[in-house]
């Protein structure tokens, strides 16, 4: 009777690589949550309940998505085809949970660019699976997603989770056993209560963090304040080699004197940014700078290798938002530029319409529970002090050699 | 007793000892003036029993010996290989067997063009000082062990059953790819004490006598599998069976034909093999000769590759002959 019921997920897409570019920047777990709901599915991992990643392949990225809810009171639906199957799963939710392993879900999409002959003898694919992975996803999908299509499939609840690629005249087929969801309490991170909000582009925070990698620190900690009204920002790494500290500052334009003080409410602050759009984009570093209590030092420690997971994520990132809760929260949202699900093979033909080829913005989320080794992030005098000496010298100072000129100018 | 051959194709002869070594450590290299021979018994895994026609990579070649001049050696492959290498950019190479402190040697001299290796500020003001040659001469000796005509007489090709499915493999390096895949999620996949590394690699090939090969990997937490159709099964030359046209009929792959299907789906048909993963990856490295492959199916009993490399002229072809045998469930 199963047979009948339509499948609770039926998603095609006509590029596997999409799907591999993104999942493999949360592939640092060996299993997933996978949430199944109208909008696309969400891959979800954490570890050891300090840090989680999570990426939603959004409906738009598939050219074909049915999404069929398995019906939430299921005791009248399915109790007379199918008992036993579906008893003991919550019958409140109507978006489906589970688990699969996530490496055996990456390494089968990443199966087409291997398969096809074309590409089997360029070193594309190892450039871009191990080693420093390209930002351009459309010009690696020109090899790697033509002429293939990736069928995902769930048929119904404790069902596997197969996936289908066809390329040519190969069909692969991968059919993940699905498991039971482990009840994660989740990070909270408030995202109404924020102590500081930075975007910046991937390929700045990228370059920092593999800058200060290099003394294999054991924390980083964020550091952020106002002075004389410019925003800094900087990131600092402290391990047994030594510390590090990469910092960031807007070039001092007209504009910014204005924002001094720096405003205390969001709304005001978005203001103020909207205000100057002409030269910020591309003059600053930080394109927004948001930071609640513009008279303290925040200053927040994070476990350096955990930050370290989300380095695929900065590497194809176009830009990232840092934003830090009033708790100490840090979550990293990276936008990553994909094409829309029509475009793979679709370029060439009606569905073109559609993908019309546009980058489209997928992204992916980590969140991290700060280290709570030191008093309260940067409210205490003591520690505050000598990081704003740091600042006011290094910052200025070193930077960037014309700032300084600025500065004293104005 | 004498070998001596001037090698005309180096890259395949190093492309064949490169693929041969990674399946055993030693090789029976059986020389005569006809063809060569390489054949490797490792202990466990795969055999290779490949007959090559010299012309594939000798030039000339002399073998001349009390037993019916053939010569029979025990010959270090990676020793081999790596003589074969540096012969890559030689303008020459030649080999055969001498002796050198009684031991018998097969000495591999390549001859080099030297303008590429000398700097032009140091050139020899005296171009007659060295005769006019500029040639670089190497010479790699590499011990090897004459193998008497009795120690190799028990040495036979496995015999096998009638195949019950045979297919043309697509290419080699693309099944490598995936099977390496395969085996790499496999040992990726489980905590390394659930189950010993042998039995996690654990490769299922099959195939079907309409053009279908699939080859499948199952772990706890997914199963997965590829399937290629379109491919084509080779006619049987009556000429070559025994009992002719209608011996035909009666063998297994005539009766695998009337089950299954072109479409790969049907459950029917299939001929299947157990295989080990690694020692399946190291058998597709033969790839890199990139010849045709016909692979043999004896249903969960072995699997038989025979890897053509054509020469020059195309028609008299050597062959490599692998043999894999299947595991059980």
């Amino acid at each position: 009777m199963d047979d009948h019921d339509p499948p609770v997920l039926m998603a095609v897409s006509s590029s596997a690589r999409q799907l591999y570019l993104l999942l493999r920047c949360i592939a640092f777990s060996p299993k997933a949550h996978v949430q199944i709901d109208e909008g696309g599915l969400r891959l979800s991992v954490d570890e050891a309940g300090v840090m989680e990643a999570s990426v939603l392949l959004d409906k738009s990225m598939f050219t074909t998505y049915t999404f069929n809810a398995p019906s939430p009171s299921r005791g009248s639906q399915v109790a007379d085809s199918d008992d036993d199957e579906d008893e003991e799963l919550e019958p409140s939710t109507t978006a489906p949970t589970f688990q699969i392993s996530l490496p055996a879900l990456v390494e089968t999409l990443q199966i087409f660019g291997l398969t096809d002959p074309a590409t089997s003898k360029t070193s594309w694919q190892q450039n871009t699976s191990y080693g420093a992975p390209s930002t351009s996803f459309a010009s690696s999908n020109i090899f790697g997603g033509m002429n293939n299509l990736c069928r995902i499939t769930y048929s119904i609840l404790g069902a596997p989770l197969s996936v289908v690629l066809t390329e040519a005249s190969i069909r692969t087929q991968c059919d993940l056993t699905t498991y039971e969801p482990e009840y994660t309490g989740g990070i909270l991170f408030n995202r109404e209560d924020l102590a500081l909000k930075v975007i910046m582009r991937g390929s700045r925070f990228h370059d920092a963090v593999q800058e200060l990698s290099s003394t294999s620190p054991e924390t980083l900690t964020m550091i952020a304040k106002t002075a004389k009204g410019k925003p800094f920002f900087a990131l600092s790494s402290s391990g047994t080699l030594g510390s590090a500290r990469v910092e960031f500052n807007n070039t001092p334009r007209q504009p910014s004197v204005y924002r001094t003080p720096a405003p205390t409410n969001r709304a005001a602050a978005n203001a103020d940014g909207n205000g100057t759009p002409a030269d910020q984009p591309l003059e600053n570093l930080l394109e927004t700078f948001l930071f609640s209590d513009p008279g303290t030092v925040l200053r927040s420690k994070y476990n350096f290798s955990r930050i370290q997971k989300a380095t695929r994520a900065m590497s194809v990132a176009t830009k990232v938002s840092i934003r830090i809760d009033a708790q100490g929260v840090l979550c990293l949202s990276f936008m990553i530029e994909v094409e829309g699900g029509g475009s793979g093979v679709a370029a060439s033909t009606a569905a073109a319409a559609a993908g019309e080829g546009s980058p489209k913005h997928s992204f992916v989320d980590f969140w991290f529970v700060p280290q709570l080794d030191e008093d309260e992030d940067g409210d205490d005098g003591e520690g505050g002090d000598i990081d704003e000496t740091m600042m006011q010298s290094g910052g200025e100072g070193s930077d960037m050699g014309e700032d300084e000129d600025d500065d004293i100018l104005s | 007793m004498r070998f001596k051959a001037s090698i005309q194709n180096v890259s395949t002869f190093t492309r064949l000892t490169a693929s041969l070594n990674s399946l055993g450590r030693l090789a029976w290299v059986k020389l005569t003036e006809e063809q060569v021979c390489f054949t490797i018994i490792p202990d466990q895994g795969t055999q290779v029993w490949a007959v090559l026609a010299i012309d594939s990579i000798f030039e000339t070649i002399t073998v001349q010996s009390a037993a019916d001049n053939v010569i029979n050696l025990e010959v270090p492959l990676a020793l081999l290989h790596r003589a074969l290498k540096s012969a890559l950019h030689a303008t020459s190479a030649q080999i055969r067997l001498t002796k050198k402190d009684n031991v018998p040697v097969l000495a591999l001299t390549i001859v080099m063009a030297a303008s590429a290796n000398t700097h032009r500020a140091f050139d020899a003001p005296f171009d007659d000082f060295g005769g006019g040659s500029r040639e670089t001469m190497v010479t790699h000796e590499i011990a090897v062990r004459v193998l008497s005509p009795e120690a190799v007489a028990h040495l036979h090709e496995p015999a096998t059953r009638e195949p019950d499915v045979y297919i043309n493999l697509p290419s080699l390096m693309q099944l490598k790819s995936i099977s390496d895949r395969f085996t790499k999620l496999a040992l990726a996949d489980t905590k390394p004490s659930t189950a010993s590394t042998a039995s996690r690699t654990r490769l299922e090939v099959a195939a079907n006598m309409h053009g279908c090969l699939k080859l499948s990997i199952k772990s706890d937490a997914m199963s997965m599998s590829s399937t290629w159709t379109g491919l084509t099964n080779p006619e049987l030359d009556p000429g070559h069976i025994s009992g002719g046209a209608e011996s035909i009929a009666g063998l297994p792959s005539t009766r695998m034909k009337q089950l299954g299907s072109a479409d790969g789906r049907s459950d029917e048909g299939w001929s299947s093999v157990r295989i080990d993963g690694l020692d399946w990856g190291k058998v597709m490295s033969v790839g890199r000769l990139g010849g045709r492959v016909i692979a043999c199916f004896c249903h969960e009993h072995a699997l038989i590759l025979y890897v053509y490399l054509s020469n020059n002229n195309g028609d008299d072809e050597s062959v490599l002959t692998y043999y894999i045998s299947s595991y059980s469930a």
